[in-house]
């Protein structure tokens, strides 16, 4: 079932000569359960795409929908609520708060919206990301490995039911990031959720379900895993 | 609240130095306001206590009680519930070493505005005064006989009185013939009709008086016009409401400062569907929090370093106009949020991701 539709969607910025067609018309549906990868040379567009799809920014024409809500429709108050909802996103660069200790990011979650994770839900989040002895710790004496998992944790805290990673494991070295993927992979299958990565890491394609290519803002669906299972 | 207070505990610093700056200006706004009401009671005091409605006085000298001058006659042509008659004059009195500036006023001892005596006795002959108490803290006691400027007369002090001071000098209280013998010396007899003025209480200012000489000025308008003290007011209120501007623009930088360092963090919070209004909340909360300590700080250190005042000083606090100014302290730094909020309410998650 799909949980992300874009269609027809386009985005360009600037106008006239100086125009930039950051995506071109693209049609892209995301299901339940499934792991996909973006992949793209740097410019392509792949960030367009994700912050497009998590309703940061909406574009020139076409529709965002999500679990069955049109976003083109909404204005920024509404989409907001919707990202708070439904959307984890994950950035290249932590998105933690300096002054919160890890707990205190969770919590601060818990201030905002309803229908977080349980405690226990927490505890096992926190030791599939073997956070979870850094709980008490701020974000300047985390590494920075530490750092973007504590950011995955926040992003996976609220439950939310589409994750949205832009370049995540751009700050770590290979073996954090094959644990970043194995994780991610992990929490799409277990909780049902939906994960779009954009990444020029093709090492990482091996864990995703379908792997998409933008080349000059053109989406197009490089491989899919047959289901074995 | 949650990220108001836990940025201020983490970045303890910061926060001391802007609740430091809040509380020195609070401190002096506080100072400032007791200075004022010091000096209001300085002037006023003493008319104050007569808790009169209206004062009569003659039309040429423009509510001035020293340049008024009629007879003990027009008090005949009164209709108060209780009028006063009032004779005054200024005068440097020394005892000794001791040397101040004094006002003296002439009374009727069965009127209404004769003072309570805290220490001593009433005047009862000549030439004898109740004095404001404020003199005792100049050297001045029971029993002192006073050289005066002007005169060769003599005045002894045989009571004292709080709360008596006029227009920046300490009263001394006497009898009419105690002033005319001041005021008139060798002429005193033929002049022992003469006063300033009429005290009146009295529900219906415009028929106390028939006489087109003669002017009625209610209470507060009568002390409006001592000389200096619409001045000093104006200076000195005009000196707090700058401070309260300046509180709010101080506040207003230094919270705008650090929300442009939080740009970016902002975005990520928004981009994560952290709505515009719990953001805003937290820096008025913050702002809140900060103002509150340093005010209430400033507060606390003013009333202290009160108690420790020389009595030269003249400052009195009244609490119900600190209370006031401490509450416009914290709105004013309120409003200095308020660039803060528009700032973040501007940012675009999208900037603060970054592609
Ligand atoms: N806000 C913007 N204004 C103008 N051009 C933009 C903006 N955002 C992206 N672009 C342009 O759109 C293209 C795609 O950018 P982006 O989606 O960030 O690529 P990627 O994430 O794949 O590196 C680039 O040419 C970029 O310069
Ligand atoms: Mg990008």
């Amino acid at each position: 079932m799909a949980i992300l539709e874009l269609n027809q969607v386009k985005k360009s910025f600037g106008t006239d000569h100086k125009k930039v067609d950051a995506l071109k018309e693209t049609n892209f549906q995301a299901n339940k359960g499934e792991l996909i990868a973006v992949i793209g040379p740097s410019g392509s567009g792949k960030s367009t795409f994700l912050t497009i799809a998590g309703g940061l920014q909406t574009p020139s024409s076409g529709d965002i929908i999500i679990n069955n809500q049109n976003l083109t429709a909404l204005n920024e108050k509404k989409r907001s609520k919707i990202r708070l909802k439904e959307i984890g996103f994950i950035l290249q660069s932590s998105n933690l708060i300096p002054f919160l200790t890890v707990d205190m990011q969770m919590k601060l979650l818990d201030k905002v919206k309803k229908g977080n994770m349980t405690k226990e839900e927490l505890e096992q989040l926190y030791e599939d990301l073997g956070i979870s002895d850094l709980r008490s710790k701020y974000p300047v004496d985390l590494s920075g490995g530490e750092r973007q998992r504590a950011a995955i944790a926040k992003a996976l805290y609220s439950n939310p039911s589409i994750i949205l990673a832009d370049e995540p494991t751009a700050s770590l070295d290979s073996d954090r990031a094959y644990e970043v993927m194995e994780l991610l992979k992990n929490e799409t299958k277990n909780k049902n959720t939906t994960t779009i990565v954009v990444t020029h890491d093709i090492r990482l394609i091996g864990y995703c379900d379908k792997v998409y290519n933008m080349t000059d803002g053109v989406l197009t669906l490089e491989k899919e895993k047959q289901a074995v299972e | 609240m949650f990220l108001a207070w836990n940025e201020i505990k983490k970045n303890k610093l910061r926060f001391t130095l802007i609740t430091g700056v809040l509380m020195l200006v609070s401190y002096l706004v506080f100072f400032l306001s007791g200075l004022a009401t010091g000096l209001e009671s300085l002037n006023r005091e003493s008319v104050d206590k007569w808790e009169a409605t209206a004062i009569i006085l003659t039309e040429e000298s423009d509510k001035s009680l020293p340049q008024s001058s009629m007879i003990l006659d027009e008090v005949n042509g009164v209709d108060a519930k209780e009028s006063a008659v009032i004779g005054q004059i200024n005068a440097i009195a020394a005892s000794g070493d001791q040397k101040n500036n004094v006002s003296i006023f002439g009374i009727e001892k069965d009127e209404f505005i004769m003072p309570n005596v805290t220490e001593g006795k009433e005047f009862s002959n000549t030439n004898e005064v109740i004095a404001s108490d404020s003199l005792k803290e100049d050297g001045f006691k029971l029993g002192d006989n006073l050289q005066l400027s002007s005169t060769e007369e003599r005045l002894t002090i045989v009571g004292f009185t709080d709360e008596a001071r006029f227009n920046g000098a300490p009263v001394l209280y006497g009898d009419l013939s105690t002033f005319h013998r001041v005021k008139y010396g060798e002429a005193a007899e033929l002049n022992a009709d003469q006063i300033n003025g009429i005290v009146v209480r009295t529900d219906d200012l415009s028929s106390v008086t028939q006489n087109d000489a003669l002017e009625v000025s209610e209470i507060e308008t009568f002390i409006r016009n001592l000389p200096g003290y619409t001045e000093q007011n104006l200076t000195l209120n005009f000196m707090i409401y700058f401070l309260f501007a300046i509180s709010s623009v101080i506040v207003a930088i230094f919270l705008y400062v650090l929300t442009v360092q939080k740009i970016s963090m902002f975005g990520v919070m928004k981009a994560q569907g952290i709505s515009n209004r719990y953001l805003s909340q937290s820096v008025i909360a913050q702002t809140f929090i900060l103002a509150a300590i340093g005010v209430t700080v400033g507060f606390v250190l003013t009333l202290i370093s009160g108690a420790f005042l020389p009595s030269a000083v003249p400052v009195s606090f009244d609490l119900a106009i600190m209370i006031l100014y401490g509450l416009i302290l914290i709105i004013v730094a309120i409003l200095g949020a308020v660039f803060s909020v528009l700032t973040i309410v501007k940012i675009d998650p999208l900037k603060a991701i970054g592609g």
